[in-house]
């Protein structure tokens, strides 16, 4: 019987090595040949050049996660403690923004925080601005949002938030309740019950979260584009413009891909160790 | 203290909401507005949803969205369901490796995937060709196609490839949880192990199935990375329809099609989520009602002996019906003779696209390409897959030394006649054996007189620290290292090592000092329309277009000389569709197409009678002169042009180098 059933993975096996694993050796021998087709070294030898590239995308990434864990884990811990029928309107209203191509919000980001945009608009007729002007002594037409960095973070924030709060609520609604009231009735005040039992529980949930927030942003060029007006590259940009934009060196774009896949691995690996181990510590 | 809390929670929730649809209200509300901006109302109509019916590339790629992600959601629900079950039965550490090669798509960012996809399948095709010619060589019952191409099978494989994922996460957990020994159960009390399968494992694992079904399909639609990289040129998913109008302006159509599908969505959720309320009411009232009585009536049967046949009987007529559906797709697509067009942004007068669709029965799959060297990138990585494509002058040099253009049949293309002799012959294809002209016209400095009081009259504008955060720069490297080599006064087509480090140096010395507010290609119109921006370099009929929603703005050729270009059709190497090409290219050759096109995109046409005939044309369309000041900045006289420089193609090396100045530039 179990055999038989496990037979029904061999499809996707093939499936698998034909298009995950196989692509991915594609890239990396593509990182590892010169434009000619020979093995070379070379593309890795200049990565040092892009270090700052590696910096300014993994900081903004973290920033953006930090922000959505913020503000992500309360809403879901919020979500969990209404009825069900908020709930469920509460989770079709998380869901629905995904349905509307995340390039379109962000273009309607850009009309928001644009130098004459809508906030700036808004703030220079209620007179913020000529207010800020006075009190600091500048002699600003705008606040300038857009093509900054804070809006690229913005951008992933808003995009990806909805990974962060999905799979925490999802494991905070599951949360044994008698583990609740069992700590309470052990003594714990509810600060405690929250730090000692439903954290910890909620651990498997934060870091699927993390992880579902920091890929995509550290790998996005779209929302960096278009929000950061391209003047700071983030990783995403750099991989996009050797294979598909303006500086065409594929060898190098698989070189860096590579480089950034291993640093995200190795990232999410050593996290899920540390995480299963504090799962596990709890447990006991 | 309970009751603050309280309310501070609530108040936080409705302020996250506020943030995810404060931009989603805007673009409804926009949908609705008269005029085409997004940040100025000037009255409701439904004119947007009437045009949005009526735009076929709009609607094409919804149907293309739409098409790939319900066919990649039901292949992937059904296959990760059965692997997920597969892995359940492996034992822990074959499970394991698998499991952990099946997270990669969703460890791994999206780029590399889309990169990873596309390197595949390019290598694939070039391994496919060799087999192909082989296999025809030897024998002559099948005839195999020797070329493959990205396309729709492409995109629905990668599709797939992602979704399964998501569904095998959301079904293995249902797994693991249903005790098992009901399945030895069942077995034991004389079920198949097919019978087991239906009557036990499905029902159980039932809800991860469809939450699974539903991850996949929303991440198929909001998918636009690996669609990118991966669904070449003849098919344009919605994201990247959109990504494509994002760099100039988003038509309203665009919020019209989202507030459609966004209520859509919210009309099925809501039905879904009422139906699932009222079911889970009934079910605590009385516990044996969950299934409706025709569900229970079909299960029993399907149980009986011959409800296996009806089993199977379905599945098969299922499995008929897409193949049937993918059959007819195709069948579609190929019956009608297309033709891929590949060209510059807000560089067509579209409904010359339709008249040419009507008169020749032949489609039109109409794309866009940032700059000549994203075009570049996109033929020689394979992602592009067109016939006809527009460069400008030093790129068709290089695409003819890199061999990658066909020799077009002049017969063909009556109108070649046409053009201008000045305009043929020229030295990036001097003995004319590729290449029809499109549009010619200059570069200069784009300025909003508002903000610049003093009149710019050189490329210094361009790095000078008193115009900080309000200068656009190309995102370009030919156009924006030109900016900098004529301000120093060197030649656009020099090689020498020194005078292009110096230029880039300009260029990195200006954007540390914060001289650019971006980096940009089309998004230049919607920053200099709205007054985002106050300076720009960019091409003088786009500033044409710019002038019609903007009066403020002024156009000058720097006195230190510009850049004058020539944008030609041509047909790349082995099209497909060559004969389709070639009456694209007469048809944009001719007068009136020329005289149209004019009219809408403002570059001077390579067509001597379309250019000496447009002043008469343009008081005949408005009733009103054109004025000449505009025609000269449409088509500059001849000692504006005397003044210009055309560029020429450089050798390898010095394109090597500009490639590495540019990535340079971007850090």
């Amino acid at each position: 019987m179990k055999n038989k059933l496990s037979r029904f993975a061999i499809p996707y096996v093939i499936w698998m090595a034909l298009f995950v694993v196989a692509p991915i050796i594609m890239v990396v021998v593509y990182a590892f040949s010169s434009a000619d087709g020979g093995f070379t070294l070379d593309n890795f030898s200049n990565m040092g050049t892009y270090a700052v590239v590696f910096g300014r995308s993994f900081k903004l990434a973290f920033i953006a996660t930090v922000i959505c864990l913020a503000i992500g884990y309360p809403v879901s811990y919020m979500m969990s403690k209404e009825g069900p029928g908020f709930q469920r309107i509460a989770m079709v209203l998380i869901m629905l923004p995904m349905w509307i191509n995340f390039l379109l919000r962000t273009y309607s980001w850009m009309s928001i925080l644009e130098n004459n945009g809508l906030l700036n608009q808004l703030f220079r007729s209620i007179g913020l601005i000529s207010l800020y002007n006075r009190v600091f002594g500048t002699e600003l037409q705008f606040f300038p949002m857009m093509n900054t960095q804070g809006a690229v973070v913005l951008g992933m924030v808003y995009n990806y938030l909805p990974f962060m709060i999905l799979p925490i609520y999802s494991v905070i609604i599951k949360l044994d309740n008698s583990l609740i009231e069992a700590a309470r009735d052990l003594g714990a005040n509810s600060i405690n019950v929250f730090r000692r039992v439903i954290l910890p529980l909620s651990f498997p949930g934060i870091l699927s979260g993390i992880t579902m927030v920091f890929v995509p942003s550290v790998s996005t060029f779209a929302i960096s584009k278009m929000l950061g007006g391209g003047t700071e590259m983030i990783l995403g940009d750099l991989i996009e413009q050797q294979f598909l934009g303006g500086a065409y060196n594929p060898q190098l774009g698989a070189a860096i891909s590579l480089v950034m896949m291993v640093i995200v691995v190795v990232c999410m690996v050593v996290m899920n160790r540390f995480g299963e181990g504090e799962e596990q510590a709890v447990m006991l | 203290m309970k009751k603050g809390n309280f309310v501070f929670n609530r108040v936080f929730t409705v302020l996250v909401f506020l943030f995810l649809y404060a931009p989603i209200l805007l673009l409804i509300v926009f949908s609705f507005n008269k005029g085409n901006s997004n940040i100025v109302w000037s009255g409701f109509s439904l004119d947007w949803y009437r045009k949005l019916f009526s735009d076929r590339l709009i609607m094409q790629s919804v149907y293309t969205t739409l098409l790939v992600s319900l066919l990649a959601t039901a292949i992937a629900t059904f296959a990760g369901t059965f692997a997920a079950i597969g892995f359940h039965a492996l034992r822990r550490r074959s499970r394991n490796v698998l499991t952990t090669v099946n997270n990669i798509p969703m460890m791994n960012a999206d780029i590399v995937t889309g990169v990873a996809m596309c390197l595949f399948f390019v290598a694939f095709f070039g391994l496919w060709t060799d087999f192909a010619v082989w296999f025809n060589g030897i024998q002559d019952v099948i005839e195999l196609p020797t070329r493959l191409t990205l396309g729709f099978g492409t995109l629905l494989i990668a599709h797939v490839s992602f979704n399964i994922p998501y569904v095998i996460l959301s079904v293995s957990p249902k797994l693991r949880q249903m005790d098992k020994n009901l399945v030895d159960a069942a077995m034991d009390l004389g079920c198949t192990w097919m019978q087991a399968f239906w009557k036990v494992i499905l029902p159980e694992i039932k809800p991860g199935i469809i939450s699974g079904a539903l991850t996949a399909f929303t991440m198929s639609v909001d998918d636009f990375i690996i669609s990118y990289f991966t669904a070449g040129s003849s098919s344009s998913t919605l994201a990247m329809t959109i990504y494509g109008m994002t760099k100039k302006r988003v038509t309203p159509e665009i919020n019209a099609i989202s507030t459609l599908l966004f209520f859509t969505v919210l009309l099925l959720l809501v039905i879904v989520n009422v139906r699932e309320a009222r079911l889970e009411r009934l079910g605590k009232q009385q516990p044996a009602v969950r299934r409706s009585p025709t569900v229970e009536k079909l299960s029993a049967a399907l149980s009986t002996p011959r409800g296996k046949w009806v089993r199977w009987g379905g599945t098969a007529s299922l499995a008929c019906i897409f193949v049937a559906a993918v059959a007819l797709l195709t069948g579609a697509t190929n019956a009608q003779p297309v033709v891929n067009v590949c060209s510059w942004g807000e560089y067509i007068d579209e409904s010359l696209i339709t008249q040419f669709e009507e008169e020749t029965g032949i489609i039109v799959n109409y794309q866009t390409a940032e700059s000549n060297e994203a075009l570049y990138s996109l033929l020689k990585s394979g992602a592009g897959d067109y016939d006809v494509v527009t460069p400008s002058d030093y790129m068709i040099s290089q695409l003819i030394e890199e061999d990658m253009l066909e020799e077009l049949d002049y017969s063909n293309i009556p109108n070649f006649q046409l053009i201008d002799d000045r305009f043929k012959n020229l030295p990036y294809d001097p003995e004319n054996k590729y290449t029809v002209p499109y549009a010619w016209g200059t570069v200069g400095i784009i300025y909003n007189t508002t903000m610049i009081e003093e009149p710019i009259t050189s490329w210094s504008a361009m790095f000078d620290t008193q115009y900080a955060g309000n200068v656009l720069m190309f995102r370009n490297s030919r156009d924006a290292m030109a900016t900098a080599l004529l301000y120093l006064g060197y030649s656009l087509n020099t090689t020498d090592e020194g005078e292009l480090r110096e230029a880039f140096q300009l260029l990195a010395d200006a954007k540390k000092n914060g001289v650019y507010q971006s980096f940009v290609m089309d998004e230049i119109y919607q920053k200099l329309e709205g007054g985002n921006a106050a300076i720009g370099a960019y091409y003088a009929g786009d500033y044409l277009t710019m002038l019609e929603n903007n009066e403020d703005l002024a156009f000058v050729v720097p006195e230190e000389g510009s850049n004058w270009f020539m944008d030609a059709m041509c047909v790349l190497k082995d099209a497909p569709h060559k004969a389709e090409a070639e009456a694209w290219i007469n048809f944009i050759a001719s007068t009136d197409a020329s005289l149209a096109n004019m009219d809408y995109i403002w570059y001077a046409s390579p067509n001597k009678e379309a250019l000496e005939q447009y002043p008469a044309y343009y008081e005949e369309e408005y009733d009103e002169p054109l004025d000449p000041e505009i025609y000269e900045i449409m088509a500059a006289p001849a000692e504006v042009l005397d003044q210009c420089e055309a560029y020429l193609v450089l050798p390898a090396e010095t394109r090597r180098l500009y490639n590495t100045l540019w990535t340079e530039l971007g850090i």
